[in-house]
């Protein structure tokens, strides 16, 4: 391998945030400037049973809601995709929860939330509503989540020519912990990349990726207002940045920082609107 | 996809039982445990766990946790940071990445900063770390500590968390992303383990004694392990271990018990086989998870037992460091790759009676023998599974 390019196609996207309850909700906000108005709170994906859709913490929900979104758009079945969640912050509120129970005498956890407190909780609650027994990876890189989840989805799909669903979601800060993790921002979205042949250069939502050694800040963009919040604050977010790309009627690159020395380099052929 | 052509440069591991690996081969030679009465400060549940007590005095300042502290501890051993500094004058330290496994991250500080909240429930300023107090805590540290500049991320997927760095290793090696990569994994003994998983009554009393009929529950422990990976043409010198092999799965089944038929944990064994290009009578040692736990001793040994022939020999090592969680992917990684390039074949410490429902090769005593292809399982909750698969380098050469 000579120019290090690795290169698969985008097929379907999913998303719940703030200000909207699915991707097309949220391409038109980012291609009409229309401002925002907010959603409820919390999205109710259907796809987890009810009695553990109860038990299930807000960041889980928002990632199991935009993945099934995905994979429903895409017409695959989620038993036949690896996938790979991300979350810049984790769950906070359990977090919160467990601090304060821990720092009190008696120490009693609640058992379902010490299992629910891991960070592969919104992986699990995937698989197991969807019976996907497929590779499932739970990955965090805090400012750079978005840019290093990609790195690892894509050299998956590539290296294991298999289809990948990557989630990226993240929840409101608890209290506590907001002045050092600043997001009160709800956020989701899911790709589902494919791999493509290397002689393919029609393919729809073509996506070329490169790991460049040159160190960027996140690109300026322009967002809606409520959206240009969630984009500042939340991790996940930062996946605005290439959905955007989705939107647009030609080719377009983008630089996302990776690392200290390193960059991610995307660039959209062939740009067409998924459902 | 085949990935014969993974190499192990070098490794170290620092857990209960030993500081490092050169340490860690007389503990299993000699069959001395690291366990101990739970001493952990301010805990008073009745267990035994495998503490490290060298990190308890480390004070890395703003970077400050006892995860950190384990990291960094773990780094200082054997010659990992000598390998790494020639890497990075070789390749560019932005062409060395960095893929680190954690199920607790640093939320031991997070759990002290909570007992020192300034009158008005704040952080106070000692504690307002945001590098230490977000899932990618041990990757951000690592990359601190070690001025490795290329990508740097965290795998937190519970306990198989530093198993699956091997796999994302090596897809970051065949894809050219990095020229080497540093692989590692680190947990530490914090309030949050130690009483969630006494909330799920999983805790022993006693040492655990992984497939024994008497066996009641783990013990659980703090570890930091690391290794080297790079591609076979670019290595000068290598540790003669490759990487052959990884599976991949999920139990889709519940989020703290594992699959009751092991469904999940077999596709994982199953996967890394296929991708090793060996039939399971090829391999001639696993480390099993072996928690000691009713449910996953119960349903690893009665897989294993379907799986392998009698010339597989098995043993779990957790009565040596207890179950490191989500260190314990890479730790026991390590011991099966030691296991290779010694020849010893670690006991099933603590083993007195095998379970009656069970068959299949496990004994207390450590073994001689000399060993080609060796295997490590790691299942964590969520159903997530990893298997690996090792080999020495001289029997493979165009086996694939």
């Amino acid at each position: 391998m000579s120019d290090n390019i690795l290169r698969c196609s985008i097929k379907a996207v999913g998303g719940w945030g703030q200000n909207y309850t699915n991707w097309q909700e949220l391409s038109e906000l980012l291609t009409t400037g229309a401002t925002a108005e907010n959603t409820a709170s919390s999205p109710k994906p259907e796809i987890i049973p009810a009695n553990e859709r109860r038990r299930a913490p807000l960041p889980v929900k928002l990632a199991v809601e935009s993945s099934w979104q995905a994979t429903q758009s895409a017409g695959l079945d989620p038993k036949d995709l690896a996938c790979v969640f991300v979350s810049g912050l984790g769950d906070t509120q359990l977090t919160d929860y467990m601090c304060k129970v821990l720092a009190t005498e008696n120490m009693q956890l609640s058992p379902t939330k010490f299992h629910n407190s891991v960070h592969n909780a919104a992986a699990g609650y995937w698989t197991i509503s969807t019976g996907c027994m497929k590779a499932a990876n739970s990955v965090a890189g805090f400012n750079e989540s978005v840019s290093l989840a990609i790195l690892e989805a894509v050299t998956q799909c590539v290296q294991e020519q298999a289809p990948v669903q990557i989630t990226f979601y993240d929840a409101p800060s608890s209290e506590i912990l907001k002045p050092l993790l600043k997001n009160d921002q709800s956020f989701s979205a899911s790709l589902i990349i494919e791999p493509v042949l290397e002689s393919n250069q029609t393919d729809s939502n073509l996506l070329e990726m490169q790991v460049v050694s040159q160190a960027t800040e996140w690109p300026e963009l322009d967002l809606e207002t409520h959206l240009d919040t969630s984009y500042k604050q939340n991790p996940s977010a930062r996946i605005l940045a290439v959905l955007n790309m989705l939107t647009k009627d030609s080719a377009d690159t983008v630089l996302l920082p990776l690392s200290a020395e390193t960059s991610l380099q995307l660039t959209l052929h062939n740009p067409k609107l998924v459902n | 996809m085949n990935i014969r052509n993974i190499r192990i440069v070098d490794y170290e591991s620092t857990t209960a039982a030993a500081d490092n690996i050169e340490q860690l081969r007389i503990a299993i030679k000699n069959q001395t445990s690291g366990l101990r009465k739970n001493d952990f400060p301010f805990s008073d549940l009745d267990t035994w766990i495998g503490r490290v007590s060298a990190i308890d005095d480390i004070d890395l300042g703003e970077w400050q946790s006892r995860n950190n502290a384990m990291a960094a501890y773990g780094l200082q051993q054997g010659t990992i940071l000598a390998q790494l500094e020639t890497l990075k004058t070789r390749f560019r330290p932005s062409r060395v990445g960095i893929i680190m496994g954690s199920s607790t991250s640093s939320i031991d500080r997070t759990e002290t900063a909570y007992r020192h909240l300034d009158e008005n429930g704040a952080l106070t300023p000692e504690y307002q770390q945001a590098t230490v107090h977000n899932p990618h805590g041990p990757g951000l540290f690592v990359a601190h500590k070690t001025g490795v500049t290329g990508p740097a991320i965290t795998i937190n997927t519970a306990c198989s968390s530093s198993a699956k760095v091997f796999a994302t290793g090596a897809r970051w090696l065949q894809s050219h992303v990095v020229d080497a990569v540093l692989v590692g994994g680190v947990d530490t003994l914090c309030y949050s383990v130690l009483h969630g998983f006494d909330s799920l009554q999983l805790l022993s009393q006693n040492p655990c004694k992984p497939f024994d009929n008497d066996r009641d529950g783990i013990n659980l422990g703090e570890a930091s392990g690391y290794a080297i990976l790079m591609r076979a043409e670019d290595c000068e010198t290598d540790t003669g271990i490759e990487l052959a092999g990884y599976g991949e799965s999920s139990d889709a089944h519940h989020m703290s018990h594992p699959h009751p038929e092991g469904l999940g944990a077999k596709q994982a064994i199953e996967s890394a086989l296929r991708m090793a290009n060996l039939p399971a009578e090829e391999i001639d040692y696993i480390n099993l998870h072996g928690t000691s736990s009713q449910a996953n001793d119960s349903i690893e040994g009665k897989l294993i037992g379907s799986m392998f022939p009698s010339s597989t020999q098995c043993s779990s090592t957790k009565g040596w460091m207890a179950h490191t969680l989500g260190a314990a992917g890479i730790t026991e990684a390590l011991i099966a790759i030691d296991a290779a390039r010694t020849d010893l074949i670690p006991g099933s410490l603590n083993l007195s009676n095998l379970d009656s429902e069970l068959d299949f090769s496990i004994t207390p005593e450590n073994i001689e023998r000399s060993l080609t292809h060796v295997m490590s399982n790691s299942f964590g909750f969520g159903g997530n599974n990893c298997c690996l698969v090792f080999s020495k380098t001289d029997n493979n050469k165009g086996s694939a």
